[in-house]
C-alpha cells in the first residue's frame, strides 16, 4: 500500500505499509537499530499484555516486506526493548514477570541474562546513549526505577520516589546519569542517577502518564503524553505551565517521541488507534493523522539512518491475530528551494 | 489481576472525552443521594444475558426465527443461576414486528426453553422501550405481590419482519395534529429534532463516529463476551448452502467507520437533512433476558443480586420530535429515585438517531463520557423489542466490571412520542 499526503506548507509525506503478521501476540514496544538500518526490535505479548507469554522478535525490512531475524519467547508478556549503544548484536527487554533479559542476536536460546529485582512488571527499558557512559535504566509498576551496568549483573541504584507504577524511563541525550521517569502518580521526575535522588517533578498531568521523551535539540525539553488525551512539552526551567499543549488524540496516548531530525517535531500514538505527527512550534501543530490502524497503537519509533528523512515505525495490535509495522517517511523540503 | 486494571484503566471513559479532563470521582455511601436502603421489598435483577445483535437480512441471525433467539437467552439466564423455570411466577416478552407482539412465538420459545406448560408468559408493545416494558411489568407484578419473581425479555428480528402496515387506523387521524404525527417516518422526527433544536450534521455525525470507536473498542476487548450467549443457528450463504453457525460476536460493529466516512454520507431521509444511514441506529436481529425478582425472595433462593431497581418512568412528548423522549423521562425516573444527573455513572441512552441522543445528552447536562460507554445502537444495532432489555444487560455488566457500587439509566425514545427510563443501582461486589 503506498499513498502519498500534500501537507500545507513545506511538509510532504510519503507513506509506504509494510506488514509483519505474527499469531496471537499483540505488539507493545519497537526499536530501531542505531547500528543496522531497517533492523528494528519489537517486544510482544499475548491478549493485551494481560495475561500469558511474550516474544522477542528482530525484525529486518526488506524491499518486499519484512522478514525475520530471530524471535525468542519469554513465558510472560514483554512490555519494552532497547539495543545496546555498544554492541550491534545485544538488545535488553522487559518483561510482566519483573525481569530485565540481555538477549544476544548470536543465540538462537536463552538470554544471557536474567535479572529480576524488580518485584512487579518492568514496563520500561532504556539504554544510555551519552558518551563515556553504558547504563540500562528500567521502570517497573513496582514504583521503582533500576540502574543497571550493561551486563545486568547487579543493579547499582535503585530510585525510588513515585506513588504510582512506572510506565517510561528514557536517558536525557545530552546531560550524563541523567534520565526521566513517567508514572501513574501523574509526574513526570527527572533523576539523577550519581547522587541517586530525584532532581525534579513535575505536576504534568491530573491523570496517568503513559510515556516520556527527550527532545534530541534542547537538553531542557520534554515531552509527556497522558490518559487524558493530551501531549504536553515541558521546558525544565519554567515547569509552572507546559510550553505546547498539544490536542487530537480521542484516547489515552500509549507512546511519545521525538523526531531525532528536527527539534520541534514529534510523534504520538493512542488507544485512539491513530499515530499523529506535531511541530508544537506551529500555530497548527498537528501536521498530519495515521489513521489506517483498527487496534491499539502502543510501540513506536523514529529510523536514525536515512538523511533528510525520518522513517518511524510503529507496531499495532490484533485481537489473535497480527502485528503490523509501518513505515512512514516525512521529507522536509523548504519552499523555493 | 492487577495488571488487567491498571491496563484497563488507560480507557478509563472518565478520560476518553474530547480532550477536557474530568477527575474520576469515587462514590462512596456519602454522596449517592437519597440512596434507599436494601429493604426486602426492593425489585432486583438477579442476572440477565443477550445473543449477540446481527445486521438484519445480512447479518448472523438473517434466517432464525426470533423464538429461537429468544429461547436462547430465556434457557441461558435460568441456566447460569441454576434456577428451575417452575420459580417464574410469569414470562413478559417485550416484541414489536411480530403480528400480535409475537404472543405464539413466545409461547413457542417458552416451550423450546424447556419451561413447564404450568408457568405463563405474555408479550408487550411499547415499541422502542418494549424490552424496558417488559421488566416494569414484571416489576409491577412483583410490587402488587402477584409473583415473587419472573424474566422480563425482548426480541426481535427485523431480518423476517419489516416496520410495514400501519394497521387500521380511522382516516379522522389527518383532522388532528397530534394523531396525524403518529404517522410521521422516524428518520424525519429525528430531521424535525436536529432543525428544532439545531444538532448539527457534524455533532451528529462525531456522535455516531465515537459510539463506533467504543463499540469496538470494547469488543476488542472482549467486554460483551460475559453478556452474551452463544446461539447455534442455521445460515444461508452466498451460494445458498445451509449451514450450522453458532454466533458470539455483534457484527454491526464497524472499527473502520471514521469521520471523513460519515460526513460523506448522503442524508437519508430528505435531500437538505442531516440524519444518515452512519448516524442512525442499525436495523437488526437479537434477543435479551433479565430475571427480576423481589428482593425476599431472589435471597431466599440464594440467588445474587446484581442490580436493584431505583425508579421508572414512562412519559409522553409530541411524536413529530418523539426522540426528546428521554430528556423528559430521565428526570421523571431520576426524581423517583431521589437521585440527580450528577450522582449517575453510566447512562444507556438508545441511539435511535445520533440527533436525538445528542439533544437529550446536551438538554440534561449529561458528561458525554458518561453516556454509552461501551457504544450505542449506532454500532451495535437496535433490534426494536430487544433493546431495552439489551441495554439493562449491558448497563448492568459495565457498572459490576468498575468494581464499586454505583448507578446507571437506561432510557430510550419511543415512537408516536414517549420516553422510558429506569434506574438501576449496583449494589457493588
Amino acid at each position: 500500500i503506498s499513498k502519498s499526503m500534500q501537507i500545507p506548507g513545506s511538509l510532504r509525506m510519503m507513506m509506504t505499509v509494510k506488514a509483519f503478521r505474527t499469531p496471537a501476540r499483540h505488539g507493545y514496544a519497537v526499536e530501531t537499530s542505531p547500528f543496522v538500518p531497517r533492523r528494528l526490535a519489537c517486544a510482544a505479548s499475548q491478549y493485551y499484555g494481560i495475561a500469558g507469554c511474550g516474544t522477542l522478535l528482530v525484525l529486518d525490512e526488506t524491499e518486499t516486506g519484512i522478514s525475520i531475524v530471530r524471535s525468542w519467547e519469554w513465558g510472560d508478556g514483554l512490555f519494552d526493548v532497547a539495543w545496546s549503544e555498544t554492541n550491534e548484536h545485544v538488545l535488553v527487554a522487559g518483561g510482566g514477570d519483573g525481569s530485565l533479559q540481555l538477549w544476544d542476536t548470536a543465540n538462537h536460546n536463552a538470554p544471557l541474562r536474567v535479572a529480576k529485582e524488580h518485584t512487579h512488571e518492568v514496563y520500561a527499558v532504556d539504554w544510555s546513549q551519552t558518551r563515556g557512559e553504558n547504563l540500562v535504566v528500567s521502570g517497573s509498576w513496582d514504583h521503582t526505577a533500576k540502574v543497571w551496568d550493561p551486563s545486568l549483573s547487579k543493579s547499582l541504584t535503585t530510585l525510588r520516589g513515585h506513588e504510582g507504577v512506572i510506565y517510561s524511563t528514557i536517558w536525557s541525550p545530552h546531560i550524563p546519569g541523567c534520565f526521566a521517569s513517567a508514572s501513574g502518580d501523574g509526574t513526570l521526575r527527572v533523576w539523577d542517577v550519581k547522587s541517586a535522588v530525584c532532581r525534579l517533578a513535575v505536576p504534568a498531568h491530573k491523570a496517568e502518564i503513559l510515556s516520556c521523551d527527550w527532545c534530541k535539540y534542547d537538553q531542557n525539553v520534554l515531552v509527556t503524553g497522558s490518559v487524558d488525551c493530551s501531549v504536553c512539552v515541558w521546558d525544565l526551567r519554567n515547569i509552572r505551565q507546559p510550553v505546547s499543549r498539544l490536542l487530537g488524540h480521542t484516547y489515552a496516548i500509549r507512546r511519545v517521541k521525538f523526531s531525532p531530525f528536527s527539534k520541534t517535531v514529534l510523534a504520538s500514538c493512542s488507544y485512539d488507534f491513530t499515530v499523529r505527527f506535531w511541530d508544537y512550534s506551529r500555530n497548527q501543530p498537528l501536521l498530519d493523522t495515521v489513521e489506517h490502524h483498527s487496534e491499539f497503537v502502543c510501540g513506536l519509533d523514529f529510523n536514525l539512518h536515512i538523511p533528510n528523512q525520518v522513517t518511524h515505525t510503529h507496531t499495532h495490535t490484533h485481537t489473535h491475530t497480527l502485528l503490523i509495522l509501518t513505515t512512514l517517511s516525512l521529507s522536509f523540503s523548504l519552499p523555493g528551494i | 489481576m492487577q495488571r488487567v486494571k491498571t491496563i484497563l484503566g488507560h480507557l478509563s471513559p472518565s478520560y476518553t472525552c474530547e480532550n477536557t479532563f474530568e477527575p474520576r470521582r469515587d462514590l462512596s455511601g456519602g454522596e449517592c443521594g437519597a440512596a434507599a436502603a436494601a429493604g426486602p421489598e426492593d425489585i432486583v435483577v438477579v442476572h440477565g444475558l443477550r445473543t449477540a445483535i446481527g445486521k438484519a437480512k445480512r447479518g448472523s441471525f438473517k434466517d432464525t426465527t426470533p423464538d429461537e433467539m429468544l429461547s436462547a437467552v430465556m434457557a441461558a439466564v435460568l441456566r447460569d443461576v441454576g434456577l428451575s423455570p417452575n420459580k417464574l411466577g410469569d414470562v413478559c416478552v417485550g416484541n414489536v414486528l411480530q403480528p400480535g407482539a409475537g404472543a405464539l412465538m413466545a409461547r413457542v420459545a417458552h416451550f423450546l426453553s424447556g419451561f413447564p406448560d404450568a408457568v405463563p408468559v405474555y408479550t408487550v408493545n411499547r415499541q422502542c422501550s418494549s424490552g424496558l416494558q417488559a421488566l416494569f411489568n414484571i416489576a409491577g407484578a412483583i410490587r402488587t405481590g402477584s409473583i415473587d419473581m419472573g424474566l422480563a425479555c425482548g426480541v426481535e428480528s427485523m431480518s423476517l419482519r419489516s416496520i410495514g402496515s400501519p394497521g387500521d387506523v380511522s382516516s379522522r387521524l389527518m383532522d388532528n395534529e397530534k394523531a396525524r404525527d403518529c404517522i410521521i417516518p422516524m428518520g424525519i422526527t429525528s430531521e424535525n429534532v436536529a432543525e428544532r433544536f439545531g444538532v448539527s450534521r457534524e455533532k451528529q455525525d462525531a456522535f455516531a463516529f465515537n459510539s463506533q470507536q467504543k463499540a469496538s473498542r470494547a469488543q476488542k476487548m472482549g467486554l460483551f463476551d460475559q453478556e452474551i450467549v452463544p446461539v447455534t443457528t442455521k445460515f444461508v450463504d452466498d451460494e445458498g448452502k445451509e449451514r450450522v453457525v453458532t454466533v458470539t460476536r455483534d457484527d454491526g460493529i464497524r472499527p473502520g467507520t471514521t469521520l471523513a466516512g460519515l460526513s460523506k454520507l448522503r442524508p437519508a431521509f430528505k435531500p437538505d437533512g442531516s440524519t444518515t444511514a452512519g448516524n442512525s441506529s442499525q436495523v437488526s436481529d437479537g434477543a435479551a433476558a433479565v430475571l427480576v425478582g423481589r428482593r425476599s425472595a431472589v435471597e431466599a433462593c440464594g440467588l445474587p443480586v446484581l442490580g436493584v431497581l431505583r425508579g421508572s418512568a414512562v412519559v409522553g412528548v409530541p411524536p413529530d420530535v418523539m426522540g426528546i423522549g428521554p430528556a423528559y423521562a430521565i428526570p421523571a425516573a431520576l426524581e423517583l429515585a431521589g437521585l440527580t444527573v450528577a450522582d449517575i455513572d453510566v447512562f444507556e441512552i438508545n441511539e435511535a438517531f445520533a440527533s436525538q441522543a445528542v439533544y437529550c445528552v446536551e438538554k440534561l447536562g449529561i458528561p458525554m463520557e458518561k453516556v454509552n460507554p461501551n457504544g450505542g445502537a449506532i454500532a451495535l444495532g437496535h433490534p426494536l423489542g430487544c433493546t431495552g432489555a439489551r441495554q439493562v444487560v449491558t448497563l448492568l455488566n459495565e457498572l459490576k466490571r468498575r468494581g464499586k457500587r454505583a448507578y446507571g439509566v437506561v432510557s430510550m425514545c419511543i415512537g408516536t412520542g414517549m420516553g422510558a427510563a429506569a434506574v438501576f443501582e449496583y449494589p457493588g461486589p
